[in-house]
């Protein structure tokens, strides 16, 4: 039995690391400042399975997802990662 | 990939941390090893310090090193980064064929991993036509939703290219009409348009439907439920599909339902306390054991896991009694406590679990009152990639944020369809990531989203007034006035529609 690849289960859309040269870009593109992203716990599942492929993944850094959308196809979402999030 | 791991002392590493990147001698002899990285354990039980390693060299005096002792140096390592990271145990290593139980000084393991991969890009795997539409929109001027340009891509052929120019045209035009405008409170839309059709929903809290012997909360309560975000639902149930090769076979399917369904002491047995010899009498139940599928040795399997306690096996009288070893009234009572829900097997949390076959395509599926994704989804023969249930906070801790997200959309849609109630989807949309904006899910109400809102004035607009008036007030809150209901309060314009444009008036030059 092995670790689960939460990555490929149908509810989770697709999540992907963004380079870090490439964060001034976006927040560019979006026009915001980096805290004012969403969030997105480090201890999140989908986080720790990008931290198995991409090493340790340190607050701050932003993940692109791409969700399928039923109204336009798909969409472009970013969060950061952040330690500290409340229940 | 190998890496290094060893055992080292909280100062060395905090020493390391701050003069990295730097030489580390070390006391052990790494002639023959080569390592990109290396994991610290501090208690040997599992590593809680990630290390990038440049080099690993024979040691050699030289003054800019870090010592880990004084004497019996034989090794250096250039250490480039050193990370705290979620303690592993070591036991997720492995050297060779055996997994590490446990690190003395320092050893070398691979760790174990299961390939992961990241999902092939979406956009990517878009068939080409569906790509020259796109390309052909960007053009005429517009990016085009990938539901159109999916529809337009079947008739591209059929139009002549003025014609089909014309058509993107009038698409891009119908976008424009059809967008929201800036400013607009979208918000309120959506509470209003999720807000009327609930007051047709029914108020019956429980609605038999779908499968048969199984009760799922439907209609307003269940709505209720989902924007407030409950630990627990008041019905939690999932359906569990199980991998193609499994689907059709019937004896598979049955027995991954007994696998599943959670069977205690009680359920199939009564306790007798003899207080008198101090012993407890476990006496099988035969009707309900074989309903349950349960024999005496599962029970005594079970037994051997319990402390504390001495147990006897009587074949004749068909009983099995138990004696405490610690003779106490107490003991004896704490001991009946614990075997009544001790589980003998299944999954804990799934009560009940029933197959339902699909008469077209001849596949099992597997319903369950009762849900524990994580345990459920690390069965061999269940479809880790379909398998759903109806506890959001479930789904956020095992899936993650987005995970939560969609099923917060799907569980309200599916609510609101059910009771023949149409709700345009990005309502929901905006609702369900509203509750998942922080990185958690967050209930809609005074707990959650409105109780947080950054205004002060708006937050006591809401609720509990006094409380958040207080509070601000010993805290030294500024308010800037950004919102609607603070706006209103203080009777400024609102900042919404035409109320959040300002506009310069620049004179006539002479």
């Amino acid at each position: 039995m092995g670790k689960l690849n939460v990555l490929r289960h149908e509810l989770v859309p697709e999540h992907h690391l963004v380079k870090k040269e490439d964060e001034d870009k976006v927040l560019k593109e979006l026009n915001i400042a980096k805290d004012l992203l969403p969030k997105i716990s480090r201890n999140d599942p989908a986080v720790k399975a990008l931290e198995d492929i991409h090493g340790p993944l340190e607050e701050g850094r932003i993940i692109r997802i791409v969700r399928k959308s039923p109204t336009a196809g798909f969409s472009i979402y970013y969060r950061a990662i952040s330690g500290e999030i409340f229940k | 990939m190998t890496s290094l791991l060893w055992k080292d002392t909280k100062t060395h590493v905090s020493e390391l941390k701050k003069r990295v990147p730097c030489d580390y001698a070390v006391d052990f002899d790494l002639k023959d090893v080569a390592a990109e990285d290396g994991y610290i354990t501090t208690d040997k039980k599992s590593v809680q310090y990630y290390v990038r390693i440049a080099e690993i060299s024979k040691f050699k005096e030289s003054e800019s090193l870090i010592l880990k002792k004084k004497t019996g140096l034989k090794s250096i390592i250039r250490v480039l980064e050193v990370m705290d990271i979620d303690p592993l145990p070591i036991s997720e290593f492995r050297k060779g064929k055996h997994k590490l139980s446990e690190v003395e000084t320092f050893d070398t393991g691979d760790r174990i991993l299961i390939k992961l991969e990241e999902k092939p890009s979406y956009l990517e795997t878009l068939d080409q036509k569906v790509k020259d539409v796109v390309a052909d929109a960007k053009k005429v001027g517009f990016d085009i939703p990938l539901s159109v340009a999916e529809k337009v891509s079947k008739h591209k052929k059929e139009m002549k290219p003025a014609v089909y120019k014309k058509f993107l045209e009038r698409i891009m035009a119908e976008l424009a009409r059809n967008g929201i405008d800036p400013h607009e409170a979208v918000g309120i839309i959506a509470a209003q348009s999720i807000g009327e059709p609930g007051t047709q929903m029914t108020m019956r809290t429980f609605h038999f439907a779908g499968v048969r012997e199984m009760n799922v909360t439907l209609g307003l309560p269940r709505l209720i439920e989902i924007v407030d975000a409950r630990r627990i639902p008041s019905t939690p149930s999932m359906t569990i599909y199980l991998k193609p090769e499994f689907e059709k076979e019937q004896d598979i399917v049955l027995n991954v339902v007994k696998k599943l369904e959670n069977t205690t002491v009680i359920d199939v047995a009564d306790i007798i306390t003899d207080v008198g010899e101090m012993t407890l009498s476990i006496v099988p139940d035969m009707p309900k054991m074989n309903d349950r599928l349960v024999e005496n040795s599962d029970i005594m399997d079970a037994l051997e896991k319990v402390k504390g306690i001495s147990v006897i096996s009587d074949e004749k009288d068909n009983r099995i009694t138990v004696k405490p070893t610690q003779e106490s009234f107490k003991k004896l009572y704490q001991v009946q406590e614990q075997l009544k829900v001790l589980t003998i097997k299944g999954i804990p949390g799934i009560k009940r679990a029933i197959a339902r076959i699909d008469n077209l395509t001849e596949a099992w599926t597997v319903y369950t009152q009762g849900s524990n994704l994580r345990e459920v989804l690390e069965l061999d023969e269940v479809d880790a990639s379909k398998t759903y249930t109806n506890d959001i906070i479930e789904v956020a801790s095992v899936l993650g944020i987005e995970a939560a997200k969609n099923a917060i959309f799907l569980e309200s849609q599916r609510t609101l369809a059910e009771q023949g109630l149409e709700v345009d989807q990005r309502h929901l949309m905006l609702v369900a990531d509203m509750m998942t904006f922080g990185g958690s899910v967050r209930a809609v109400g005074r707990t959650g989203i409105s109780g947080r809102k950054s205004s002060v004035l708006a937050r006591a607009a809401f609720e509990i007034t006094t409380k958040h008036l207080l509070r601000a007030g010993y805290l030294g809150e500024v308010d800037p006035l950004t919102g609607v209901a603070e706006n209103i309060i203080v009777g400024q314009p609102i900042t919404l529609g035409t109320g959040a444009v300002n506009l310069v008036y620049k004179g006539l030059k002479k």
